[in-house]
C-alpha cells in the first residue's frame, strides 16, 4: 500500500504484489524485492510503439516482492491520487509510481500540450488503485463543476482525472504586440466534473513570456 | 492512506495561505497588482492586464511609483478566486496598518491597489506605503527580528517601520597589508561573514532562513541626477570594496 514518508518520499508496502515505477526512483527498500526493467513504458507492444512515436517516452521498472520499498525522485514532492475505476491524465515526467493492476496508456491533448511544454501527447492512467505523482512543491487539487469552471496556467498544470473537456484559451491582443502582454495571455480552461492538480511553480513554457 | 484534498472555490480560503506554497486571493470587483507570470489558476471572472493598460491611470498615478518596471507587473481585476505561487517558494502575506515595508523586488508577488508601491532609495528594493495587503515569497520561512541586529546581506529579506540599514564589515578581518591579501585571495582564512547589514532604530527585519538569493527584479534605473544613489553621476563611479588593491597607497599614508 501507498503512503508518505514525509513529503518527498514514497513508501510502498508490498506483499507479493507488484507496482510499476519510474526506472531508477528506487532509493531504498527492506525485506525481498525484486525490479524489472518494463521495455516500452510496460503498456505492450502497441503501447510501446505509440510511445516512442508520440516522444511520451516513460521508463518504467516493476517491483514485486515482499517487504517496504521507498520511492523518490530528485526530491519533488509527492501526491497520492486514488483511482476508483476513473481516469487519470499525467505527464509521463510527473508520473512516480502505479498499482500494477491500473492500466496505462497515451493519449493525445491537442493545442494544450504544445503549450504547457509537454509535447502534444500526455500519459493516461486508469482502472482502480493507487497513483503517485510528482510536483515542484505539493500539489493543490482543485475541483471543476459545471457552475465552477477552472482556468489553470499552463506551466503549473500537472494532472487533471475524471470527466473534463480542456480548452486553450488566449487572451493575446494587440498590447502584447508591443510589449505590454499581461503574462498571464494563454490559460487551460477546464469545464466539465472533475478535479485539476496544479503545482506552486511554473516550467518555461512556449505561452509564458507573452 | 492519504488522500489530497480537493479544494473548490467554497473551500479555498479568502486572502490566505492554501498550503505553505500557495496563496489565494479573493477578488471581488477589485484589483490587485501580480508580478507577471505568479497566478497558476483561478476560478471566476478575471482579467489580466498589462500595467501600460489606458483605463489603469488613475490607478497607477495613486499606487505605482515605478514607473521604469512596470513591464514585470500585471493587474488583475474581476471577480473570483485566484491562487498565485512563485516557483514552489515559501510565500506568505503580510498586513501593512498605515506603515512601511521595504523588500527585496524579486521577493513581492503582488500587493492591492491600497498600497503604494516605490522604488526605494536602496538599489533592488521596493517600498510599500499604505495600509493593505502584499504577497511576498522567500526561500524557506521568513524570520522577524527586532533591531539592533546585524544580519547577513544574503538573508535579509526587508524591513519594516524605517531602522536605518547600513553596512558593516568586521573591519580586524578587513585592514593592513594582510587583511587586504586574505580578503582579496582568501588566503589564511575568511569566513565569508565579515561583511554584514546593520539595522538599528525601532522597527522590524525580516529574514530568510537560507541564504540562497531569489532572482531579482530589476526595479527600474533611477533618474541620473546628482545625489540620487545608483543615479550614476558621483566621481569615482566604482565604489572601493576595503582591502582593494587601490588602497595600497591610502594603506601606505601616501
Amino acid at each position: 500500500m501507498f503512503r508518505l514518508q514525509g513529503s518527498r518520499t514514497l513508501a510502498v508496502d508490498l506483499a507479493g504484489d507488484a507496482v510499476k515505477a519510474k526506472n531508477g526512483s528506487m532509493v531504498a527498500y527492506d525485506g525481498r524485492v525484486t525490479f524489472k526493467k518494463m521495455t516500452g513504458g510496460g503498456d505492450g507492444l502497441r503501447g510501446m510503439v505509440t510511445r516512442r512515436l508520440t516522444g511520451e517516452q516513460m521508463s518504467v521498472m516493476e517491483v514485486t516482492g515482499q517487504g517496504t520499498c521507498y520511492f523518490a525522485d530528485r526530491a519533488s514532492e509527492i501526491n497520492l491520487v486514488p483511482l476508483h475505476g476513473d481516469k487519470l491524465y499525467v505527464e509521463a515526467s510527473n508520473l512516480l509510481c502505479t498499482d500494477a493492476g491500473l492500466r496505462t496508456g497515451t493519449t493525445f491533448t491537442g493545442l494544450r500540450g504544445g503549450a504547457s511544454g509537454n509535447g502534444l501527447f500526455t500519459t493516461t492512467v486508469e482502472g482502480t488503485g493507487q497513483v503517485a505523482i510528482m510536483s515542484d512543491g505539493p500539489a493543490v487539487a482543485l475541483r471543476v463543476s459545471a457552475q465552477y469552471p477552472l482556468f489553470v496556467d499552463p506551466g503549473a498544470y500537472i494532472a487533471h482525472q475524471g470527466n473534463l473537456q480542456q480548452h486553450l484559451q488566449s487572451g493575446v491582443n494587440f498590447r502584447t504586440l508591443i510589449g505590454e502582454g499581461s503574462g498571464e495571455s494563454f490559460q487551460i480552461r477546464f469545464e466539465g466534473e472533475g478535479v485539476v492538480y496544479v503545482q506552486p511553480s511554473e516550467r518555461n513554457t512556449l505561452g509564458g513570456d507573452v | 492512506m492519504s488522500t489530497p484534498v480537493v479544494f473548490d472555490p467554497m473551500t479555498l480560503p479568502s486572502d490566505d495561505n492554501v498550503d505553505a506554497y500557495t496563496f489565494c486571493v479573493e477578488l471581488k470587483g477589485s484589483q490587485w497588482f501580480l508580478q507577471k507570470g505568479k497566478m497558476i489558476a483561478y476560478y471566476g471572472r478575471i482579467d489580466f492586464n498589462g500595467i501600460g493598460h489606458g483605463r489603469f491611470e488613475r490607478l497607477l498615478r495613486t499606487s505605482f511609483h515605478s514607473p521604469l518596471h512596470a513591464n514585470d507587473w500585471v493587474v488583475a481585476e474581476g471577480s473570483g478566486k485566484m491562487l498565485l505561487a512563485d516557483r514552489a517558494f515559501d510565500v506568505n502575506s503580510y498586513d501593512l496598518d498605515d506603515g512601511n515595508l521595504t523588500i527585496r523586488s524579486g521577493n513581492l508577488l503582488a500587493y492591492q491597489p491600497s498600497l503604494a508601491l516605490k522604488q526605494s532609495i536602496v538599489p533592488g528594493f521596493l517600498t510599500l506605503i499604505g495600509t493593505g495587503k502584499f504577497v511576498a515569497a522567500s526561500n524557506g520561512p521568513v524570520v522577524f527580528m527586532e533591531p539592533p541586529l546585524r544580519v547577513d546581506p544574503q538573508a535579509l529579506v526587508g524591513w519594516a517601520d524605517c531602522p536605518s540599514p547600513c553596512h558593516h564589515y568586521d573591519h580586524g578581518y578587513m585592514t593592513g597589508v594582510l587583511g587586504g591579501l586574505r580578503s582579496m585571495t582568501g588566503l589564511g582564512g575568511t569566513s565569508g561573514e565579515e561583511h554584514q547589514f546593520e539595522f538599528v532604530g525601532a522597527g522590524t527585519v525580516l529574514l530568510q532562513s537560507t541564504e540562497i538569493l531569489m532572482a531579482e527584479q530589476p526595479t527600474g534605473a533611477v533618474p541620473g541626477q546628482a545625489g540620487v544613489p545608483g543615479g550614476g553621476s558621483q566621481p569615482g563611479a566604482t565604489p572601493r570594496m576595503p582591502g582593494q588593491l587601490g588602497d595600497l597607497q591610502r594603506r601606505f599614508g601616501l
